[in-house]
């Protein structure tokens, strides 16, 4: 039986144990990984899977149940679960399936791996890494390539085949020096190709140069209110206070959010636009289908600091009656500004370079604090030391209404496209 | 699921295992009474591990047939002949280290249906919405998570293993002055629901016991910044245990640069701390995460890791026993079936001392008790940050004003060093899921511990 007849298959195998309206995803993966482990390639991987996801409502009854695997009669038993478990939710209007659309084959990436190159890269890698940065210590490094080929079908008459291809990776590293040891960082990328050396992608070769630098940190003294630069790498860290979290179903079903009441208007400073661009080129890694079966589009969430949309599911949109978003998120592309890492450093009397935070989640508010790792003191405009046990306190709603510039240049992750930002207000505490 | 592949034994060749694995999950979620979760899955198929003169194949797949076994092991095979192929990195084979064990610790009661579980979240839930009904929001979750693994090596090892791991996790939000607050508490251990749970108004004390935490950080003041006389009680003690000690001597992260590379042999810590990373068995109670024979098939040992201040051993699998010529640990483990075995803690924890919670508070004159973590990380020089739940202010040996959270940091060897009291009680806590480079399950545990320990400020 075909991937697409067994999909079918499993729709019906909904429908016959009894659900009214019935939801069927299976992903086909397969995955090819190279690792290092303690500057040594250690491990080829290899792995196949087959999951399917099954929804069943049945009397405005809400269930689901997964397995993976082909075989017909699990999949029967599946399907029937998540009909039985349907039975224990209460009836609820706000559970629902996408409405037909029409049906769709996507298709982007590659096909297959070329192993061979992957090895070379990762081996290259090592080598430059060995003889630029003898003291760095590549802990782990990872290069995978994924191939996902998604079948989505629902009762109403969605169809949509969706085939992705590409390549990711990861390094893990930290620098040592006899007894000194250097705070951990790391990195990672997404790509349709793997000619291009590992070490000139991303922020890999400034990252592992700063590493050896920050061998040697100095505390700092006391406790100010200032400036940080965040780079790319490190943004996601409050970026997602809004993106997974304040956006979101459970804090505007539960009506926790800072946002709830800002539709339309200013959430952050002029000048920040955020997308979500999931079948743009630049995403390496998109989606063409939402978790909810619809097809994906490419969504502004913030424009100009405006906030455009939140970021509800169809449950969510149905449970608060706000509007569905049109995408599922993720996939960031933040637009550039118009300054050097030295312009947007040239003002601040006394702040940090932010590479990486280590710190709690944030609560409901968006109150955070943590350490500042991998970091540099700026001092009159000049970065100058690698910082130890600095930590940062800041709101980050405040933060984002008071971005202070955003650079020119950016960082292409793949996932992702980030320029640095620097923010004011935010308390800086020493030992 | 099949629990014994010494059938296909035959077809293993130089080093090679195979192992079959399901996880199971269901999971039922609460939110304001909505019912937001409602469902279960499984995930299984075999996986084969292939190591040839150093370089190591894996492969995984859906199944637990012939066929399935016979593809895995081909896959891995020829992933280690590409590796060794241009590697050439000639080292001898694995030591031969056989263990065998079969632990089942499924529940003999009948299973609850989906229904049922679904009721007794939605008991909790309508006990909160009735009594607390100020209250802003509310979260009820259950979450069962069943491991099932059977294993069979070259060297002769097999195993079978099932360990259930259930959670019962209720939040409520309140606000103080506009501002969001937050409370929540679970309970989490070994075992299937039925075993660990009896009926819902058992869990009302605890339910009450979250409001009035939830209350009291309403109520809270934050502590001040700097480095302050603390009492971490046994949650942020276990977290310390695991995070900021238990990683910097996992032998994988110890060949990466982690500060204890340099520390085999010294004093790490005051005298009365000792820390163990438990196999199975701790005091003489079972642990969170019972392992008899790791996922490499070696029979698991405590790993000592702090004995009497001292570090004296790293947690290790196969290949580092092998590199640094010490014991084995039984430190492998994977997580999903397409998981390679890497190494990871099981049960660690900062052993009992031997004083009374009660005269350590009172012998604080002007610090904290910082109860409950809500996330930690740390990092390879040891240096740590938690967030803290809650707790209390401690004012000339007397609790005062309640805490409403804090972020606290340090150096985990230089806070050692300052340990001067530690409980003779200790408790676990085994809702903790590791995630170094796979998601997978942790226990850690620990005595009140009397310390000096930096306190972020605002």
């Amino acid at each position: 039986m075909s991937d697409k007849n067994t999909a079918l298959f499993c729709l019906e195998s909904l429908k016959q144990a009894g659900a009214d309206k019935a939801q069927c995803v299976l992903t086909n993966t397969e995955k090819h990984e190279f690792n290092v482990d303690c500057d040594k390639l250690s491990l080829l991987r290899t792995g196949y899977d087959t999951s399917i996801k099954f929804t069943a409502i049945k009397d405005g009854r809400r269930g689901t149940a997964s397995l993976n695997g082909c075989a017909r009669p699990e999949i029967e038993k599946a399907a029937a679960s998540a009909v039985e478990f349907s039975k224990a939710s209460p009836s609820d209007p706000a559970y629902d399936i996408a409405p037909a659309q029409p049906a769709k084959v996507f298709e982007s990436g590659l096909a297959a791996p070329d192993l061979g190159a992957m090895y070379d890269r990762l081996s290259a890698l090592l080598a430059q890494a060995r003889a630029k940065y003898p003291r760095l210590k590549l802990v782990q490094a990872i290069v995978n390539f994924n191939r996902k080929t998604e079948y989505f079908l629902n009762s109403n008459g969605v169809d949509f085949t969706s085939s992705t291809g590409y390549y990711d990776g990861s390094v893990f590293f930290l620098s040592q020096d006899g007894k000194k040891t250097s705070s951990f960082n790391y990195s990672g990328f997404t790509s349709r190709e793997m000619e291009k050396e590992l070490i000139g992608r991303v922020s890999i070769d400034t990252l592992f140069r700063q590493s050896a630098e920050q061998l040697d940190t100095k505390p700092l003294n006391g406790k100010f209110e200032g400036e940080i630069i965040v780079t790319p790498d490190c943004l996601i860290n409050f970026l997602q206070f809004i993106t997974a979290m304040a956006l979101r179903d459970a804090s505007l079903i539960s009506g926790s959010s800072v946002y709830k009441d800002k539709l339309g208007r200013q959430i952050a400073s002029p000048g920040f636009t955020l997308h979500s661009r999931p079948v743009s080129y630049e995403i390496v890694d998109g989606y063409f289908v939402t978790p909810d079966g619809f097809e994906a589009e490419n969504t502004t969430i913030i424009e100009n600091g405006v906030l455009k949309t939140f970021l509800l599911s169809l449950y969510g949109a149905n449970k608060t009656g706000l509007p569905r978003v049109s995408c599922s998120a993720g996939c960031d592309v933040i637009e550039p500004g118009d300054k050097t890492l030295e312009e947007l450093a040239a003002p601040i009397k006394k702040g940090l370079l932010v590479t990486r935070v280590s710190g709690n989640n944030p609560n409901e508010s968006g109150d955070f604090s943590g350490v500042a790792k991998n970091s540099y003191y700026i001092e009159n405009g000049k970065i100058l030391y690698p910082v130890s046990e600095t930590m940062i306190s800041c709101n980050i709603p405040k933060m984002f209404m008071d971005i202070r510039g955003i650079s020119k240049e950016r960082v292409d992750f793949g996932s992702a496209v980030y320029p640095w930002l620097s923010f004011g207000g935010v308390t800086v505490s020493g030992k | 699921m099949k629990k014994d592949l010494k059938e296909y034994a035959a077809l293993l060749g130089g080093y090679s295992e195979l192992r079959l694995q399901e996880n199971r999950n269901a999971n039922i979620s609460l939110m304001n009474g909505n019912l937001v979760a409602n469902g279960q899955t499984a995930a299984g198929g075999l996986s084969a591990r292939v190591y040839r003169n150093g370089a190591w194949g894996f492969a995984s797949a859906p199944g637990a047939d012939v066929e399935t076994v016979k593809k895995v092991l081909a896959a891995a095979a020829r992933n280690a002949e590409f590796l060794d192929s241009r590697l050439k990195k000639g080292l001898p084979p694995l030591p031969s280290l056989p263990g065998s064990a079969v632990h089942d610790l499924s529940t003999r009661k009948n299973r609850k249906s989906q229904k049922e579980l679904v009721d007794f979240a939605t008991e909790i839930d309508g006990y909160i919405a009735g009594k607390y009904k100020a209250l802003k929001g509310r979260r009820v979750s259950i979450q069962g998570l069943d491991m099932e693994k059977a294993y069979v090596n070259s060297y002769g090892s097999s195993s079978y293993s099932m360990t259930p791991r259930s959670t019962l996790r209720v939040v409520m939000f309140t606000e103080k002055d506009g501002v969001p607050v937050q409370a929540s508490d679970y309970v989490c251990s070994v075992g299937h629901f039925e075993d660990v749970f009896s009926e819902p108004a058992a869990l009302f004390s605890f339910v009450d016991g979250i409001y009035e935490k939830l209350r009291r950080s309403a109520e809270g003041v934050y502590p001040e910044a700097g480095l302050k006389e603390c009492i971490l009680d046994a949650d942020l003690a276990g977290i310390l245990a695991h995070e900021a000690v238990g990683h910097t001597t996992e032998a994988d992260l110890v060949l990466g640069g982690s500060v204890s590379a340099g520390l085999m042999g010294k004093v790490v810590a005051s005298p009365m701390v000792n820390l163990t990373d438990f196999a199975h068995t701790c005091l003489g109670r079972p642990c969170h995460i019972p392992v008899y024979v790791d996922d490499e098939g070696v029979t698991a040992k405590d790993a000592v890791i702090i004995k009497d201040g001292v570090l004296t051993s790293y947690m290790h699998n196969r290949e580092s026993a092998a590199h640094f010529g010490a014991a084995p640990t039984g430190n492998a483990r994977a997580s999903e079936f397409s998981d390679e075995p890497l190494i990871r803690m099981r049960n660690t924890a900062i052993l009992p001392g031997k004083d009374k919670l009660a005269d350590m508070v009172s012998s604080v004159k002007d610090g904290y008790y910082l109860a409950g973590w809500t996330n930690g990380q740390a990092d390879s020089t040891s240096e740590f940050t938690f967030g803290v739940m809650g707790g209390y202010e401690i004012k000339n040996g007397k609790f005062a004003r309640s805490l409403r959270g804090a972020t606290v940091s340090g150096v985990a060897f230089e806070l050692l060093k300052t340990v001067t009291m530690l409980s003779s009680d200790m408790s676990w806590s085994a809702i903790g899921m590791c995630g170094k480079k796979q998601s997978i399950p942790a226990a850690m545990g620990g005595p009140a511990v009397k310390c000096l320990i930096n306190i972020g400020g605002r």
